[in-house]
């Protein structure tokens, strides 16, 4: 590691330190219907949404009304996304001339699907398969609409412990509409312009065909790249205009446009953790909730840092400088940038991880074991580092009543959190929602291991479905145990090298992505509503302050603690055993 | 129960619209008058034809030209199919190379592999080696390195042949990028190649090291990032400082 590279990871973190409370304060305002500074300018945008949408401001929903209006915006959101994928033959700004031929109906369930659920796995390569319409009009704006989504079901949370004896937790559709105006779209007017500043491409022309210096023909894909970029990261979606994500020179061309991206994907979750505390009128409990995703983010990214400087023995004993110098990054560079060298792309991968957005700025498949093991999970523990607009508090929230909930057995004591007691309802609800993906990995990642397709199948090629990995031994294990990971983590990067567009593999990580969604918040607003409805009980001696380093540290064991027994058997088979076997420079 | 289902069709078509057509069109608009140079690809042009853009890396062969990183893109900087190798620390085809048929039932290279680059690297650059082999036993009838034939021996189980290069070889020169379109060398792996270039220009080599350190980009704000070399910028200097004689 070098000074400097440690340097900017602590100005990053730096910057998402300082964002917190203005952005934190200002969401709690925009979500509790009071004026801000942006009211001037939108509020008639808001207005008109629910004069459009038929939606009266001041009606309020219970917990089951809410996530039936979540299921509604979900389902239509995925069958418009569906539509316009196969029908972009007959749609305009397609100068590649791409159709439905491009986007078989399997993959347009995976790729809608994928873009419901904020996961943004694509098993296609964005600039060989959809046109600029597709990707602007049911991609990009499923991309606003999915983090929208995360956010209101985080702040319909936040009133579940913020109220009391109450039977609503506010509206779906009024929290989806103000976080859309109040904080997505201008953030996205703001951010897109720095793109397009730094390089990024925003136009329509068809790709640019280029005769090279040496006299070679090269065609070069264009499209409204930044429009879509900045969304994608700020949205914590991560699905790329290109196949090479955000390694791609005209998505991220510059350290600075990587400073961005990384920005714009950490600033929401880490503000949220102030609009919580705020909300509930303790900021403590907010910064107690930064410090553990920021303690987590932290082992991750050192991690991860380390593994990818220290490289590949086997490619540093063929006479490849390893060592960081003035003039070249060293390390391991397979499937990384120049511009971004080591630090800045290990610290990509980290927070593309802690939060869903599942951008790359390199490719994971080709990390180290353990640099590679980080991102994997750091999806496992249910992306609450930091994590998804929304949906990492609404994860972490979850961590927190299992932690409370193990202290109380520790101590003999009912639970409390926030001065709600928590009761059979709420653990069984959170258990739930962590079975539900621990079952869809390891399920769907075993049946893919053993599963054969007989002759002129449908499904798969003929032969096992092991077969469509691009590596073999344990790194094969880890590329199909990642892309069961990301599915139902609703990350979407991958260790991209496994062939996933095939009917089995788009259904089953399609599947992975609907339960990783839905058998987690269903279960989250069903807790909204129980903590709603009880009463707050005063805090005494005896009760177990959640804003210290002493709940801090028991969070954050949890996590690692949940994460690390439902998944180890997994990790040793796939990058830890890869880890031992590279040191003795054995191949596969 | 229409009251909670209906908003969401009218939702989603007003967002479609708001976000799926207005926004990318204005930001569309925006960009063409204040970045009309960025967001059009950052192209370079010589009088009216376009030869490439500053951001996408394109294919250098010829030893008069510093060249680019090790590309998965297509067959090599195919800029509408970005792509890294996706293969990981211990495949044998990443270190080792592949070969394959091709349609007339000749051996031809599939994957080049790391082993194959450093062998490349070093005689391209003049880079001192020790091989367990002499490397004359693997040159085809007109006196060329045969891809196939070293491939095979560094992947031959008993006696596998072991090349080691005098002088660390930086580590982006023989790695493929993860876009496959990277249009950035580090700095050791421009000095690596000055000789070369210098020697096919007629040109004298501290000449092109300045020119070299003219075009190493230090990290933005100087803080952000790697140091780092545009090729094809790079490449178009020469040709206007230098030109081949031909």
């Amino acid at each position: 590691m070098t000074s400097i590279g440690v340097l900017q990871i602590a100005i990053f973190l730096g910057l998402i330190l300082v964002c917190a409370k203005p952005l934190g304060g200002y969401m709690a305002r925009v979500f509790e219907g009071q004026r801000t500074f942006m009211h001037p300018v939108l509020r008639w945008l808001e207005v008109l949404t629910y004069k459009l949408i038929g939606v009266k401001e001041e009606v309020e929903q219970r917990w089951t009304q809410y996530t039936a209006a979540l299921l509604s915006f979900s389902i239509f959101g995925f069958l418009l996304t569906y539509l316009l994928q196969r029908a972009q033959g007959f749609l305009p700004l397609n100068p590649q001339n791409f159709n439905a031929g491009n986007v078989s109906p399997d993959l347009a369930f995976n790729t809608a699907t994928s873009f419901v659920t904020n996961t943004n796995w694509q098993a296609y390569s964005g600039e060989a398969t959809m046109s600029y319409f597709v990707q602007m009009a049911a991609l990009a704006v499923q991309n606003f609409a999915s983090a929208a989504a995360g956010m209101a079901i985080a702040v319909a949370l936040i009133r579940g412990f913020a109220r009391q004896e109450k039977k609503t937790i506010g509206n779906f559709w009024v929290d989806v509409t103000r976080a859309t105006v109040y904080v997505l779209l201008p953030i996205s007017i703001i951010g897109g312009l720095l793109y397009v500043s730094q390089g990024a491409v925003q136009n329509f022309k068809p790709y640019t065909e280029v005769t090279t210096v040496e006299g070679a023909k090269q065609v070069i894909a264009q499209g409204p790249v930044a429009s879509q970029e900045v969304i994608k990261q700020l949205g914590t979606n991560g699905g790329g205009f290109f196949n090479a994500n955000s390694a791609h020179p005209f998505e991220n061309p510059t350290p600075l446009s990587n400073l961005l991206a990384m920005f714009l994907i950490f600033v929401i979750p880490g503000a949220l953790t102030y609009t919580f505390g705020k909300m509930v009128g303790d900021t403590r409990q907010g910064w107690a909730i930064f410090a553990a995703f920021s303690v987590m983010f932290l082992i991750g990214v050192f991690v991860c840092y380390h593994f990818e400087q220290a490289g590949n023995p086997i490619i540093g004993n063929l006479g490849v400088q390893t060592a960081a110098t003035s003039g070249q990054s060293g390390g391991n560079m397979e499937g990384k940038e120049t511009r971004f060298g080591i630090a800045n792309s290990a610290l990509f991968a980290t927070v593309t991880t802690d939060a869903s957005c599942g951008a790359v700025n390199s490719m994971h498949d080709s990390y180290t074991p353990i640099g590679g093991l980080v991102p994997m999970f750091n999806i496992m523990t249910g992306e609450v580092i930091f994590g998804g607009v929304g949906a990492g508090l609404y994860g972490i929230l979850l961590y927190c009543i299992l932690a409370v909930f193990i202290a109380g057995l520790m101590v003999g004591r009912t639970p409390e959190y926030l001065g709600k007691k928590i009761e059979q309802k709420e653990v069984k609800m959170a258990m739930l929602a962590v079975i539900a993906t621990a079952f869809s990995i390891l399920v769907f990642s075993a049946l893919s291991s053993v599963m054969t397709f007989p002759e002129k199948g449908y499904w798969n090629p003929q032969g096992a479905a092991t077969a469509n990995m691009n590596n073999s031994g344990p790194h094969g294990l880890s590329e199909i145990l990642y892309a069961y990971v990301s599915g139902t983590g609703n990350n979407g990067s991958a260790f991209a090298g496994i062939t996933v567009n095939t009917p089995w593999y788009d259904l089953t990580i399609g599947l992975a992505m609907w339960i990783g969604r839905f058998l987690f918040l269903i279960p989250l607003l069903a807790a909204a509503g129980s903590l709603a409805m009880k009463k707050k009980i005063p805090s005494t001696a005896g009760t177990f302050p959640t804003h210290g380093p002493l709940f801090v540290g028991l969070l954050v064991g949890t996590v690692i603690i949940v994460g690390a027994l439902t998944f180890f058997p997994a990790l040793s088979l796939g990058p830890i055993v890869e880890h031992y076997v590279m040191q003795t420079g054995k191949l596969f | 129960m229409w009251e909670q289902i209906l908003p969401g069709l009218r939702i989603k078509i007003v967002m479609t619209v708001l976000l799926g057509v207005i926004y990318p069109l204005a930001m569309t608009g925006i960009s063409q008058v204040i970045f009309p140079k960025q967001a059009n690809g950052s192209l370079i042009k010589a009088g009216d034809k376009v030869i490439g853009s500053e951001l996408i890396g394109q294919t250098f062969s010829k030893p008069e030209y510093f060249h680019g990183r090790p590309s998965s893109a297509g067959g090599g900087y195919d800029a509408t199919a970005s792509s890294g190798s996706n293969l990981g620390p211990t495949s044998a085809k990443l270190i080792h190379g592949t070969t394959k048929m091709d349609d007339k039932k000749n051996e031809v290279v599939d994957f080049d592999g790391i082993s194959v680059r450093i062998v490349h690297y070093c005689l391209d650059n003049d880079i001192a080696y020790e091989s367990s082999v002499p490397l004359d036993q693997f040159k085809d009838a007109k006196g060329d390195l045969d891809d196939v034939k070293l491939i095979k021996a560094f992947n031959d189980d008993k006696k596998p042949l072991v090349f080691t290069p005098k002088a660390s070889i930086p580590a982006d020169a023989i790695t493929a990028s993860a876009s496959g379109l990277d249009p950035h060398i580090s700095p050791d792996s421009a000095r690596a190649q000055i000789a070369r270039v210098a020697k096919a220009r007629g040109s004298q080599a501290d000449q092109v090291n300045q020119l070299v350190a003219q075009f190493t980009e230090g990290p933005d704000l100087g803080l952000l990032g790697e140091a780092r070399v545009n090729v094809l910028k790079l490449n178009l200097a020469l040709d206007q400082q230098f030109p081949v004689k031909k």
